[in-house]
């Protein structure tokens, strides 16, 4: 197992590489972002098909958390700290 | 741009596409598999990214990636399709751009999803499909919650149930529409084989403090979270009697599915045709129980975009499927008629199994109803229920007219999520049937992909 550290909102956190993104942000959330009319949301599906658990990842917007492998290094923003709905 | 240029094109890395593509390869044809997975196996032959197998369904899966390389199939994994073209041209997406296949044959064998119907509270953090609290255990290794409510129906819920034990997060309550006990005693005693399995599967089950029978979750209740949840009996007329109804406090996730859908899209883009039964999921792709051949010319498909029935006929299908659109393409080799012959009956006795399993636990009638006018129905949109009956009072009864009049299915999810649900309220609403309602069809991006991918992809090529 490989212990990495990924950047959630700017925070370090410990994380697992290889394992996906979505539960690492539902073990910090379960919110990971808000709707236009600002309610919050988790991952739904959990496989890919919902885009509820859009997140921003080395600055690229709306990836799919669950289906996003963690990688050593990786900066993700979420659209709870910018209040930016995404 | 990359450019592949193969005989068969297979779409899916789960049981159906891999056993299609080692038995198209198997029998001399080139193979390529494409899969939206980090890693191919699919559902049921998920594999730890990071431990390996740690399950016996994991190891089978192992197992039948390596045949499947060994036997030459070049696997495209963590590459999503997001166009097809009849005529054989197939554009996927990975992490380094476009990849635009051009294929003499394809296989569908894209799979299932959660099957879901709102209600109060469901768009709530901590409300997710039983398929994601498996996929956390399994690929994240991670807890949905401290305690955990996971409510539907079907098989499925104890599977999660195990999966959930096996990394200590035993469920705290369990909420299960059906009862039918003994309708499922007989059809265990007609498929004997299966009894072992449904015997570990009622264990987990057992294991679970508080198992409601012939309840469903009405609500799910919070702020910024799930907190609690409201359940209610089902009466025997089969009607949610919410004035008996209860509130459970100290939930943390809730995990509510009715079974899976097929993810017809791609099919739905190649214009194959496609029928509807509740019980096998809704709609699904019309394929040959003989080849698995569809309505269109040199497109198959497979395992459970064909009906929802289970991880057995996934496999037999996968391998017919396979072997015939080889045969088509002249790749036949000796014995290879009789094995036909012998996976065709098997697959219809496995079939029989998972087609009488998805009878007796259909999600129960009126369960759209749940949703109240203010409860939100189509949720990329945030379209509410109340908004969509008001349009269907406005004249329309489809699934497609009601995303027109309100945007329900016209997000990033394209109805993958809302269709059932849309589809059952129009049918209540304006006395059509779920079928006569339609399905919202497909659009190109399948899965949404920058526009430079898509100028690159479709720069010089036919479409
Ligand atoms: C979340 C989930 C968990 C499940 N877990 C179990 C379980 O533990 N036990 C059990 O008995 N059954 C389980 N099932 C039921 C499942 O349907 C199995 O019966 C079995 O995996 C079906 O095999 P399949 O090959 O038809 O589809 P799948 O195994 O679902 O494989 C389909 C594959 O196609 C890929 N795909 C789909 N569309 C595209 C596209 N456009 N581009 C690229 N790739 C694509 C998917 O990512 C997936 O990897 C689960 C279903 C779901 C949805
Ligand atoms: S949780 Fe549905 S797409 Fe990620």
């Amino acid at each position: 197992m490989t212990e990495v550290t990924i950047f959630v909102d700017g925070v370090a956190v410990v994380a697992e590489a290889g394992r996906p993104l979505g539960a690492l942000m539902h073990r910090l959330g379960p919110a990971m972002r808000r709707t236009r009319e600002g309610a919050p949301r988790g991952l739904f599906c959990g496989m890919g098909v919902c885009f509820d658990c859009l997140v921003t990842v080395d600055g690229v917007a709306d990836r799919r958390a669950c289906m996003t492998p963690i990688r050593d290094g990786m900066r993700i923003e979420t659209s709870l700290a910018s209040g930016n709905p995404s | 741009m990359r450019r592949v240029e193969t005989d068969i094109l297979v779409v899916g890395g789960g049981p159906a596409g891999l056993s299609a593509a080692i038995a198209a390869a198997g029998a001399g044809a080139r193979v390529d598999l494409v899969d939206a997975g980090a890693a191919p196996g699919g559902q049921y032959w998920m594999q730890d990214p990071v431990a390996g197998a740690t399950s016996q369904q994991a190891a089978e899966g192992s197992t039948a990636i390596a045949s499947a390389r060994a036997a030459g199939v070049a696997i495209h994994s963590g590459a999503e399709v997001w166009a097809a073209f009849p005529g054989g041209e197939i554009m996927a997406n990975d992490a380094e751009g476009p990849i635009t296949f051009q294929a003499r044959s394809i296989v569908v064998a894209s799979g299932a999803q959660d099957r879901v119907y709102p209600f109060p509270g469901w768009t709530l953090p901590g409300v997710m499909t039983p398929g994601a609290g498996q996929r956390l255990a399994k690929l994240g290794k991670t807890a949905p919650g401290r305690r955990i409510a996971l409510a539907g129906n079907g098989p499925f819920l104890y599977a999660v149930a195990a999966t959930l034990a096996s990394i200590d997060a035993t469920p705290a309550l369990l909420v299960e529409s059906g009862r039918a006990r003994a309708a499922m005693l007989g059809l265990l005693a007609r498929h004997p084989a299966r009894i072992a399995e449904a015997v570990s599967l009622i264990a987990a089950a057992r294991a679970v403090p508080d198992w409601r029978r012939g309840h469903v979750v009405t609500e799910a209740l919070g702020e910024e979270r799930v907190e609690a949840v409201r359940i209610a009996p089902i009466d025997e007329r089969g009607t949610v009697d919410t004035a008996r109804s209860e509130r459970i406090d100290g939930i943390d996730a809730l995990l509510v599915g009715w079974g899976f859908r097929p993810m017809i899209e791609l099919t739905a883009l190649l214009r194959c045709r496609h029928a509807y039964d509740r019980a096998l999921g809704g709609w699904y792709c019309v394929a040959s129980p003989s080849t698995g051949l569809t309505s269109v010319e040199g497109v198959y498909a497979a395992g459970e975009v064909t009906g929802i029935a289970g991880s057995r006929p996934a496999r037999l299908s996968g391998t017919l499927a396979g072997l015939s659109a080889a045969a088509a393409l002249g790749f036949e080799s000796a014995g290879m008629e009789e094995r036909r012959k012998g996976l065709v009956r098997a697959l219809a006795s496995a079939r029989a199994f998972g087609h009488a399993l998805g009878r007796l636990a259909p999600p129960p009638d009126g369960i759209a109803d749940l949703a109240r006018d203010d409860t939100i129905v189509c949720r990329c949109e945030e379209v509410t229920r109340g908004e969509i009956v008001a349009a269907l009072a406005e004249g329309t009864r489809a699934v497609a007219g009601a995303k027109m009049w309100t945007r329900a299915g016209m997000g990033r999810c394209q109805g993958r999520i809302c269709g059932s649900a849309v589809a059952e309220i129009a049918a209540a609403e304006t006395g059509t049937s779920p079928a006569a309602a339609g399905f919202n069809p497909p659009r190109i991006p399948l899965r949404p992909v920058p526009l430079d991918v898509i100028l690159e992809a479709t720069r010089g090529s036919a479409p």
